[in-house]
């Protein structure tokens, strides 16, 4: 899964593996959909189309990149290494080169874009016959108790068998299905339909247990966490064991982290994600949701975040990552400070939203204006509240003095007044002469050679 | 009333539990008319909970403020000018009942901060013990002037049916008892002057709560003065102490011999054992003869009484509890005046010369306002409270804008501080409040409105730089730990907000909402965090709650200083820092807990006094970085390296790391404790960006977890010194089950003069748990123990060695935290170069 890495080291020392493309060349055409992507491109008259690869795809992506070419008259643009995560599509990327559509390779998140996007699965490997009898073994078919499948988007073209059986064995449940145009049910890039093929929305899978059909990771995460059903397994077809997924850990720590948002006092933005209009709309709403709580918030824009380059802003109390949901960066333990979804920033300062929450919301674009999980802003007032976390009084501090005159200069000097508080605290502030109390010295020969292993110090 | 501030007593009522104070406290309420006197001794007007009515103990401390006259005859015995104003016979006393059990001991330090004199009942039965002790030790350290009162003498005369020469050994053992703790806690030559007691003055007082009775030698002494035509105070000299009168020859002795008889028992306990007999035995025709005699008459409708009915009658009219403790209260105990002058030093932190000093100091109304909260006190209105404190300086008045300063304020800046206006001040009487308008200094009453601002205690000011007041230090820890989760999930913001309440209501109780997510309440021993919990389901939050078993929480520590140089290198590989770790020598880290040694000394005199208590090298001791965690705790960062380039650059990101690292451990992020940490040399790259926050914080994490790592890591657990009181049969008992759990015994005596045994031991708080009951339950309910915090203690074992103890703590606790199950790896930490 194409993850941030936390680790600088580990993304240069990364290998990939390099997959001889001879093998998979005779079966590219159908493998990644050559002919239905040349049908797309010319429908849609697109002039110039970038071919975006994972990592560990690029071995592959010249030979696509002829096939196409070979069919049609197009220019093409091969993108590689892109900016935060290969799930996502990165329209900037292709707007460097002005192109008109982006052909999505390798696993996707199915999140919303502002440019036209052909996304071709993975086809993955499933021997749906003896999956099915699994399933079958493990689940007894109870007309009390519905079911719905979801299975891994590497499985789309055997989506037709899967269904056949599922619907066999279990005719009164429900099959989650891929989805990637937009659709008024969609929900995580699935729809949940029955036998019937009649569509459902997500809260219909309240009772339901969920089995997903694939390998465990941050994609089933995901589903187990913001979709609310009565119990959650996983079946991994390649060893055929089943598991029962359950976050209340998970769950704890994050109301915990839910708490720390109130007690902090500045709020770091931190963008990982250009796709999309959404995400401005998401940067203001939170930059709102800060401001109407006294709290302050910064923008933060490092790149893939990790470990050293958050820590190089001590005064920042937490960071609201506004990234794709399909990272475990949210769920690391190793950073300064912690890193929350706007979703949490949302439970803690929104004081209309239910303080409680037992499913989360992993894609932000939920909450947006017009989408289901929408919430307008509260009107804060000036109160005081316990901490539970440092046990000390948390004060909201709202600015109710909007833009007369007078404010200006006050403000400015609050701001002045605040940036000093935080340098009084530290005991060096930089660039301070201390004229005449450094004695006078004679130079010296320094340190010498490299950073690696200076001459002075000891092999 | 309040504004004459020369009549006002604040005191508290502080013992052992069980010696009686809450009954005897009822006699001096049923004086002022609150209770009815017949009542008295059985209502526990103080105890307004229905728990504490229930269980017969008091929980929280509770105020009364009640309006006294003394007779005119009576003040001429208060010879100080500060402790009378002319011409006025009223007096206001406030005073606080305080609960006995050591588990509710920061009520007490509660109590004892906002008044002046202390009255320290004990039960003449069992004498004076642990926590007569303890709370004594305390009042004296906050320069409260105690007085002594014997309790339970209808015990020691109707069920010990004790000798009269018998009782008076027992009292003077006592009252010794009583000024060798006081002696050996106060300096005689101190400001608060000669503060032991002595039955001879009349700061003494013997009798009975729960009949009502009480006497001083001051009411004997009136009775004989007359008669025997000797002045008051010769007399009452004469009454107590090796003075014997022989009854022949009217001659006063120094000596016992076989015709005199000591005073006290032939002039004091004589007529008390005469109406004793008389009534017990039904002998109807001397008690005519003997109330005439001692001028009692009885009511019509106690007229048919007879037996232990009457003689409380009796008693009570004879010697009445009230009048007696008013006067030594009234006498003994200092006004605010008085006691302020030399309290102030210990209660104001900031210059002892500034206006807010000064007006503590003289106790001026016209002063800067100066007011400690010391505690909240709930009301009616779910999840408001009362702010109750005293009033050290000006006056405290309804409507007024005052600064609320919270125990994380300091001057000149903005943290815990808060202007806001004062709703309303009011009195509290027990289970009542009463409005009034404005309170003067001295005085002891409760503030609406300011309880949002405080989470327990306080300073609050009119003086723009005024300091806090010094916070209170608790004699006990909260080391008792249970986790507590709704019932049903979705109650979850229910219990958060009875949480703060819970946090608020309770001056030690600690709920703190875990990196795990965890609820935690945090409580001093099992029977207060019993009375907690039952707080937050039935009054705080008001759903069901479940709560895991108590458990401890852990410290992490060394035990030997670092086998090799820890190096780490920033994610950039261009900074290096070599460090290691050590432990403390023995004491200091309890030095920094206790305030001896602490951030904010002088540097040299801090390095100064590690040199000499330590043995650090001076050099070193000079450059400690910082304390941590929170700045403040038991672990320290001493710069030893040389010539270091830029090192002052990144100090504030290697102490930022310092203190991530001492509060979340490497083993099982617990604190750490005892730990200091020696940088030896550090490598930095020439450009500033190159070695920001972002290179050196996670560096000095991972190398301080190197350094932990190669020390020989050991877990610390805390250690409760437990006092055992029982018969001399029970105590192989006690050894017993002692040894199960892991507690020894490092002490045994015989308290004297009485057939029981007291025995210390140290007992590991997480083997306490069900103790009492199992103490109880091998001795035949004979033996009581009492368990304070004493202190922490290595947990025998490595941690890193599977199988041992310290190994399943740590396990279980990351397991707990959601931490990755298994032991941390050193080479994620240590580099090579």
């Amino acid at each position: 899964m194409a993850n941030f890495t936390t680790d600088g080291k580990l993304c240069i020392e990364r290998e990939i593996e390099i997959n001889t493309p001879d093998k998979q060349f005779d079966d590219l055409l159908t493998r990644f959909d050559i002919s239905e992507t040349c049908q797309w491109i010319t429908d849609n008259n697109f002039q110039k189309v970038c071919l975006q690869f994972p990592d560990e795809l690029l071995g592959v992506s010249a030979k696509i990149y002829q096939e196409i070419k070979k069919k049609v008259e197009v220019d093409l643009y091969i993108l590689g290494d892109t900016s935060y995560a290969s799930c996502c599509v990165d329209s900037v990327a292709a707007m460097h080169v002005q192109g008109n559509a982006v052909v999505h390779y390798g696993h996707s998140c199915f999140t919303k874009t502002n440019i036209p996007v052909f996304t071709v699965l993975p086809k993955d490997h499933l021997d749906v016959d003896t999956t099915m009898k699994v399933l079958h073994d493990n689940f007894n078919s109870d007309d009390n108790v519905k079911m719905c499948l979801f299975y891994d988007a590497g499985f789309e073209h055997c989506k037709d068998k899967i269904s056949e059986r599922w619907f066999q064995y279990y005719p009164q449940s429900y099959i989650s299905f891929v989805q990637i145009e937009e659709h008024p049910h969609r929900f995580l890039g699935r729809v949940i339909r029955n036998k019937g093929g009649e569509e459902f929305p997500v809260e219909v899978l309240k009772d339901c247990i969920c089995i997903h059909v694939g390998s465990r990771g941050q994609t089933v995460f995901n589903y187990t966490i913001s979709i609310a059903a009565s119990e959650w397994y996983v079946l991994d077809p390649n060893t055929s064991k089943v598991e029962h997924l359950q976050e209340t850990m998970w769950f704890r720590r994050r109301r915990f982290l839910v708490e720390k948002c109130k007690d902090a006092n500045v709020v770091g933005l931190l963008i990982c994600k250009l796709a999309g209009d959404q995400t401005k709309d998401i940067i203001s709403r939170m930059k709102e949701l800060c401001k109407v709580n006294g709290k302050k918030s910064y923008i933060v824009s490092v790149g893939k975040p990790n470990v050293p380059k958050l820590a190089n802003f001590p005064e920042i109390d937490i960071y609201v990552m506004i990234a794709c949901p399909e990272n475990d960066l949210y769920s690391a333990r190793d950073f300064y400070k912690p890193i929350v979804y706007p979703y949490e920033l949302e439970v803690a300062l929104n004081s209309k939203r239910d303080p409680y929450f037992s499913t989360h919301i992993t894609d932000y674009d939920q909450l947006l204006p017009g989408r289901p999980h929408h919430c307008d802003i509260d009107h804060v007032k000036e109160a005081t509240d316990v901490s539970l976390i440092t046990g000390k009084i948390r004060e909201t501090k709202v600015d109710t003095n909007q833009g007369s005159s007078t404010d200006l200069a006050e403000k400015q000097n609050w701001a002045l007044e605040s940036i000093g508080q935080n340098l009084q605290d530290r005991s060096w502030k930089g660039l301070e002469q201390k004229l005449g109390e450094t004695e006078v010295k004679k130079a010296e020969v320094g340190r010498m050679g490299i950073p690696l292993q200076y001459s002075n110090e000891p092999e | 009333m309040m504004d004459k501030k020369r009549n006002i007593r604040n005191m508290s009522v502080i013992a052992h539990v069980d010696h009686g104070k809450s009954t005897l406290t009822d006699s001096l309420v049923s004086k002022a008319g609150i209770i009815a006197g017949a009542r008295a001794g059985e209502t526990r007007f103080t105890d307004t909970r229905k728990d504490e009515q229930d269980r017969c103990i008091t929980i929280k401390s509770t105020a009364i403020s009640m309006f006294f006259e003394l007779e005119e005859k009576d003040m001429v015995f208060i010879t100080n000018a500060d402790q009378r104003e002319k011409g006025e016979k009223g007096f206001l006393i406030n005073l606080i009942d305080s609960p006995g059990h050591v588990d509710f001991s920061s009520e007490v330090t509660a109590a004892l901060r906002v008044t002046d004199g202390a009255l320290v009942v004990v039960d003449c039965v069992s004498g004076v013990c642990v926590q007569t002790e303890t709370v004594l030790r305390q009042a004296i350290a906050e320069r409260i002037k105690p007085i002594l009162f014997m309790n339970k003498m209808d015990r020691a005369l109707l069920e010990l049916q004790l000798e009269a020469e018998e009782l008076y050994q027992t009292f003077q053992r006592i009252v010794e008892n009583v000024n060798v703790i006081i002696a050996t806690y106060n300096d005689d030559g101190g400001p608060m002057g000669e503060v032991r007691v002595d039955p001879s003055k009349g700061s003494v007082g013997f009798g009975s709560g729960l009949h009502g009775w009480a006497f001083t030698l001051k009411q004997f002494a009136e009775m004989y003065a007359d008669k025997f035509k000797i002045d008051l105070v010769k007399l009452m000299n004469r009454l107590w102490g090796e003075n014997f009168f022989n009854a022949k020859t009217k001659k006063w002795a120094k000596q016992k011999d076989n015709d005199n008889k000591r005073s006290f028992c032939m002039y004091v306990l004589d007529p008390i054992y005469k109406v004793f007999d008389a009534i017990m035995n039904f002998k109807k025709e001397e008690i005519d003869g003997l109330l005439t005699k001692i001028g009692v008459t009885i009511k019509h409708e106690d007229a048919d009484k007879d037996g232990k009915a009457l003689l409380k009658v009796v008693m009570r009219s004879w010697l009445p509890a009230g009048e007696a403790l008013l006067q030594m209260i009234a006498i003994h105990l200092p006004s605010p005046v008085v006691a302020q002058k030399y309290r102030m030093e210990m209660l104001y932190e900031g210059p002892h010369d500034d206006e807010a000093a000064l007006g503590i100091k003289s106790c001026d109304p016209e002063a800067p306002l100066m007011m400690y909260v010391s505690k909240m006190v709930p009301t009616s209105d779910k999840g408001r409270f009362y702010a109750f404190g005293r009033v050290f300086s000006g006056k405290v008045v309804t409507g007024q804008k005052a600064r609320i300063m919270g125990p994380n304020f300091q001057p000149g800046k903005k943290e815990d501080l808060y202007e806001k206006t004062i709703q309303r001040t009011i009195l509290m009487m027990g289970r009542y409040v009463e409005a009034i308008e404005d309170v003067p200094c001295g005085n002891i009453c409760g503030l609406v409105g300011v309880d949002q601002f405080l989470v327990k205690t306080g300073t609050i000011t009119t003086f723009k730089n005024a300091h806090n007041m010094k916070v209170m230090k608790f004699s006990v820890s909260p080391v008792v730990r249970v986790a507590v989760e709704p019932k049903n999930p979705a109650d979850l913001p229910k219990l958060v907000e009875g949480l703060k309440r819970l946090a608020k209501s309770d001056p030690m109780v600690q709920c703190i909402n875990e990196e795990s997510g965890e609820h935690i309440v945090a409580g001093a021993g099992e029977l207060h965090l019993e009375i907690c919990l039952k707080d937050l389901e039935e009054d705080h939050a008001c759903i069901p709650i479940k709560k895991s078993d108590p458990v401890v929480s852990y410290r992490e520590t060394v035990s030997e200083e670092s086998d090799q140089m820890c190096l780490s290198k920033s994610p950039n590989k261009h900074n290096r820092l070599f460090m290691k770790a050590q432990p403390m020598p023995e004491g200091l880290p309890e030095d920094i807990d206790d305030g001896k040694v602490n951030p904010r000394d002088d540097f040299k005199t801090r390095a100064r006094y590690l040199t000499d208590k330590y043995e650090y090298d001076v050099t070193e001791a000079r450059k400690i970085w910082c304390f941590g965690p929170e700045g403040t705790g038991p672990n320290i960062m001493v710069d030893c390296s040389k010539g270091v380039q830029y090192l002052n650059e990144i100090k504030d990101s290697v102490v930022a790391g310092f203190q991530w690292a001492a509060k979340e451990g490497v083993m099982a992020e617990e604190n750490l404790r005892g730990v200091r940490f020696n940088i030896y040399d550090v490598t930095l790259h020439t450009d500033a960006i190159h070695r920001g926050g972002g290179q050196i914080i996670p560096t000095t994490r991972r190398c301080l977890y190197a350094c932990l790592l190669t020390a020989q890591p050991r877990l610390m657990e805390p250690v409760y010194l437990c006092e055992i009181q029982c018969p001399e049969v029970a105590v192989g008992g006690i050894y017993g089950v002692l040894n199960r759990r892991r507690g020894h015994v490092f002490e045994e005596s015989q308290v004297a003069g009485t057939p029981m045994f007291v025995v210390k031991a140290y007992l590991p708080v997480n083997e306490s748990f069900g103790f009492t009951a199992d103490l109880r339950s091998n001795t035949g309910g004979q033996a009581f123990p009492q368990c304070v915090f004493d202190h922490w203690q290595i947990l025998p074992g490595d941690p890193c060695e599977p199988g041992s103890k310290p190994y399943v703590v740590v396990q279980e606790t990351r397991k707990r935290k959601g931490l990755k199950e298994g032991l941390p790896d050193l080479s994620q930490y240590l580099d090579k170069l």
